[in-house]
């Protein structure tokens, strides 16, 4: 579903948004900053997943250029002793290359061979890490020591502002020209191409953007968990949730993958502590009557909600 | 080991890996719906054929008919109810929903099975057969040469029957199907359900030669997905030799490279990456 053309109002929402999202460490306890981390961090992932589904393109490689992060970062820490910081701009470097080369090699697939295509490109990374175990640390993983000296607050301060950073490239992306050639590449590519819309290198632009983006977040979820496996760096739920968050939160906008993706991980972990057992199911089925009944997203549903009013 | 002995390992591996894919090609290709559930009907298959071994003492290969039985029931049911309503929802509402139902059902078995991999020897599992130089057992040849027979019999109903051609004239013009009298939703609710049993006789198969575990769902999946994009969408012969193709790939890697089972994954997914490179559309498309 499109969202309705942009007007100018008082973006009250994004502040009181970034107001609630600046307090929060100083209002709750360690637990809820532990769960305030990772929903920054999965936030991140999240809109940056939507950030390249704009251009039309749907990845189920989130979870390569993920571990790739993680294990940059915690490579250069092995060698270099690179903290956190050092960590995360390299692991956007590498991330960066490896969307240049993969989206250039990729360019002309679409649609469900994209998808395929780079969840291929992610799992040959997983297996190839865990294949070199003597430069990787094979599937007995790699850690690092936590970062701030495991200051939980600076890290959360960390991870908010890379998901600044991620909301700030969504405006960019989302403001006027760009997003108008972005909606039409996405309805329909050969009226762009027609048009004069330099499509090769939007596409290839915004790959780079998001995997960068993602790189960093594996970067600094490696610093703040102190440890990873391949299995877990380069985890197929990874893709899996980023794609899930912004279609349940709503497609092609800033608010919707963060809303989605708010609600998902609460719910989850809120399940996670109540349903001991198999909670994942209940997940399952949100999702399943999520799709058919409001297809449009969260979003969605509070737009047509407004629109009645 | 010989060459010859890992090529036909490869190439018996590459049965179930064809009635897997051509159950999810039927589904792609006729009904346009990326199915992620679809190695989920795989393991229910498995664990059909286990319990009916363990409680009832049934051989699996004689719980085939059973288990087709039922997985086509369900695939039916899953048509009726959840995949029809979202046809003329974007494609990724669609992989969302079988995203969805994969997860209900992998969860589903780990809440009813457990995570512990069952395994089941019915008395041919791992009786040898030799010929020629080459071994193998003859559970795997027994499941091979079903497998085949069973696709043989796919590619018939395909071609000879009144369904088949229904079910052909669909995938190419839905419109063009209806106005020549197909009913369009039946096919589809057939075609669904046939996909859904071919998975679950693979999944009744595997039981024998492999185990039954609720993860194995994801990783038939994504091996089915890749089988069926590297031969092109639709394209059920394409899917025969993308079997092979990646089968003995499998098997060659295991045996000829140090550590190489490890390996052979890897080699799997960077084939698919190299073939989607060089045709963007899959190696049967013209």
């Amino acid at each position: 579903m499109e969202p309705a053309r942009r007007t100018r109002r008082t973006p009250l929402l994004p502040v009181a948004g970034l107001a609630a999202t600046a307090v929060f460490p100083f209002v709750v306890g360690p637990y809820l900053l532990h769960v305030g981390v990772t929903v920054l961090l999965w936030a991140t992932l999240a809109l940056s997943w939507d950030i390249l589904a704009r251009t039309g393109q749907v990845s189920l490689g989130h979870a390569g250029f993920f571990g790739a992060g993680v294990y940059s970062a915690a490579l250069a820490h092995a060698h270099w002793g690179a903290g956190v910081i050092p960590g995360m701009l390299l692991a956007a470097v590498v991330a960066a290359l490896l969307a240049l080369v993969l989206g250039t090699v990729t360019l002309r697939l679409e649609g469900i061979y994209f998808a395929i295509a780079t969840l291929a490109f992610g799992e040959v990374l997983r297996t190839l890490v865990t294949y070199f175990e003597g430069a990787t640390g094979g599937p007995m993983g790699i850690g690092v020591p936590p970062m701030f000296g495991g200051n939980r607050v600076a890290a959360y301060y960390l991870v908010a502002l890379l998901l600044v950073l991620t909301v700030a490239a969504s405006y960019v992306v989302g403001s006027s020209r760009v997003r108008l050639a972005l909606t039409c590449m996405r309805t329909n590519p050969q009226v762009a191409e027609a048009l004069g819309v330099p499509t090769v290198k939007i596409k290839i632009a915004l790959f780079v953007v998001s995997s960068s983006l993602v790189g960093m977040a594996g970067a600094a979820y490696i610093h703040y968990v102190t440890f990873a496996v391949p299995q877990e760096a380069f985890n197929l739920g990874i893709s899996l949730s980023s794609v899930v968050a912004s279609i349940f939160g709503g497609l092609y906008s800033t608010s919707g993958p963060l809303v989605g993706n708010l609600l998902l991980k609460s719910a989850e972990e809120y399940l996670r502590i109540t349903v001991k057992y198999g909670h994942p199911i209940v997940y399952g089925l949100v999702l399943v009557l999520a799709v058919l009944f409001m297809p449009g997203g969260v979003v969605g549903v509070v737009k047509r909600w407004r629109s009645w009013k | 080991m010989t060459l010859v002995q890992a090529l036909v390992n490869g190439i018996l591996r590459s049965g179930l890996y064809a009635l897997t894919s051509s159950g999810l090609a039927l589904s792609v290709g006729v009904i346009g719906i990326v199915n992620f559930a679809h190695g989920e009907f795989l393991v229910l298959g498995a664990y059909l054929a286990y319990w009916a071994f363990v409680l009832a003492g049934v051989d699996p290969l004689l719980a085939l008919p059973l288990g087709a039985l039922l997985l086509f029931a369900l695939g039916a049911g899953l048509y009726h109810f959840a995949v029809r309503p979202v046809l003329a929802a974007p494609e990724l509402n669609q992989m969302l929903l079988t995203f969805g139902i994969s997860v209900v059902l992998q969860n589903a078995a780990l809440i009813l099975w457990r995570g512990d991999p069952r395994t089941i020897n019915p008395w041919y599992r791992s009786l040898p057969v030799q010929f020629a130089g080459v071994s193998t057992g003859l559970g795997r040849l027994l499941v091979f040469l079903l497998a085949a027979a069973l696709v043989t019999g796919l590619f018939a109903l395909l071609s000879r029957t009144r369904f088949g051609q229904a079910m052909r004239a669909v995938s190419q013009n839905r419109e063009g199907a209806a106005v020549v009298g197909i009913g369009v939703n039946r096919t589809y609710l057939l075609a669904f359900g046939l996909s859904a049993a071919l998975a679950g006789m693979a999944g009744v198969m595997l039981s024998t030669v492999l185990y039954a575990h609720p993860m194995l769902g994801l990783e038939f999946t994504l091996k089915a997905f890749s089988i069926v994009v590297m031969a092109g969408l639709g394209n059920l012969t394409g899917v025969l030799w993308a079997s092979i193709v990646l089968g003995v790939a499998e098997s060659l890697v295991g045996t000829y490279v140090p550590r190489g089972s490890g390996l052979a994954d890897s080699v799997f997914f960077l084939l698919i990456l190299l073939v989607l490179i060089a045709r963007p559309k899959g190696l049967g498309a013209r």
